[in-house]
C-alpha cells in the first residue's frame, strides 16, 4: 500500500519532481567535476610539490635545496644549488623528466619520467620556483 | 726423511696464507623491493644488482665501509659492487626511497 501511495504521490508530482531530482544531480555532478578544492591553488601546487621534493630530491639536493644532500659527498661535481638555479621551468622539467645525462649534466642525477607524474614534476617544479632566490 | 715435514710445512703455510675464492651474491630488484632485506658476506665478495623491474632503479650506498651509486640502469641489466672491507653497508635505491638492504661484510 505505501509503495501504491508513494508512486500515486510520484505520479501527481509529475514533472517538476523529476527535473528537482535530475537538476539535484546535476548539481553534485558540477561540483564533483570542478571541487572547489586547495588542490587548484598555486600554493596548493608548491605544498604538493615540496612533498615530492622532500621523498625523493632531498637525499642529493639537501632539505635546503643548495645541494647539501647527505649523499652529495659522492659526487663531483655537487649536486645542483636549486636556490640559485637560472634554468627556466621548461628545462627543470625536462631535466627532471629526462635524468641528468639527457640533458648533458650529471648521470648521477636519474630520469625520474617512469616515478613520477607530469603533474609531480610540475608541483615540484612551482615549488623550486617559490624558494629560488633568483625569482623572488 | 728430514726434507719431507719441512715441505710439507711450506705448502700449509703458502695455502694458509692464499685468499679464498671470493664469493658473488646475486640480488634482485624487483617490484620496488630487494630481494633480501639482509645481506652477509666475506670481505672480497661481490654483490650483482640486477634490475627485474620494467622501470629504472638507481642503488647506492652512503655507508662508511663501502660508498658507490651504480648510476640508473634499466629492466635486465646489472651492475656489480665489490664489497672490500668489513662493515655493515646500508643499501639503497636513488629512485624508490622505500628501498633498503643491509649488507654485513664480515672480515
Amino acid at each position: 500500500m505505501r509503495r501504491l501511495a508513494l508512486l500515486a504521490a510520484v505520479a501527481l508530482l509529475g514533472v517538476p519532481a523529476a527535473a528537482q531530482v535530475s537538476n539535484a544531480h546535476a548539481q553534485v555532478l558540477a561540483s564533483t567535476a570542478r571541487p572547489l578544492l586547495a588542490r587548484d591553488g598555486e600554493d596548493a601546487a608548491r605544498f604538493r610539490g615540496s612533498l615530492v621534493f622532500f621523498n625523493y630530491c632531498v637525499t642529493c639536493h639537501g632539505p635546503n635545496a643548495d645541494g647539501s644532500g647527505r649523499a652529495a659527498r659522492l659526487y663531483d661535481p655537487k649536486p645542483a644549488n636549486l636556490r640559485a638555479s637560472d634554468k627556466n621551468e621548461q628545462y627543470m622539467r625536462m631535466i627532471i623528466r629526462n635524468g641528468g645525462k639527457a640533458m648533458a649534466r650529471s648521470e648521477f642525477m636519474p630520469p625520474w619520467g617512469e616515478e613520477l607524474t607530469d603533474e609531480q614534476i610540475r608541483d615540484v617544479v612551482a615549488y623550486l620556483r617559490s624558494i629560488n632566490h633568483r625569482s623572488n | 726423511m728430514r726434507p719431507f715435514p719441512s715441505l710439507l710445512a711450506t705448502v700449509m703455510a703458502v695455502v694458509a696464507v692464499l685468499p679464498t675464492q671470493a664469493a658473488e651474491y646475486v640480488v634482485n630488484q624487483k617490484g620496488k623491493s630487494f630481494s633480501q632485506r639482509k645481506l652477509v658476506v666475506q670481505a672480497g665478495d661481490t654483490v650483482r644488482f640486477v634490475n627485474d623491474d620494467p622501470f629504472n632503479h638507481n642503488v647506492f650506498s652512503l655507508s662508511d665501509a663501502k660508498s658507490f651509486d651504480l648510476g640508473s640502469y634499466g629492466q635486465g641489466l646489472a651492475k656489480t659492487v665489490v664489497m672490500d672491507k668489513p662493515g655493515a653497508v646500508e643499501v639503497e635505491c636513488a629512485v624508490h626511497p622505500d628501498m633498503r638492504l643491509d649488507i654485513e661484510v664480515k672480515k
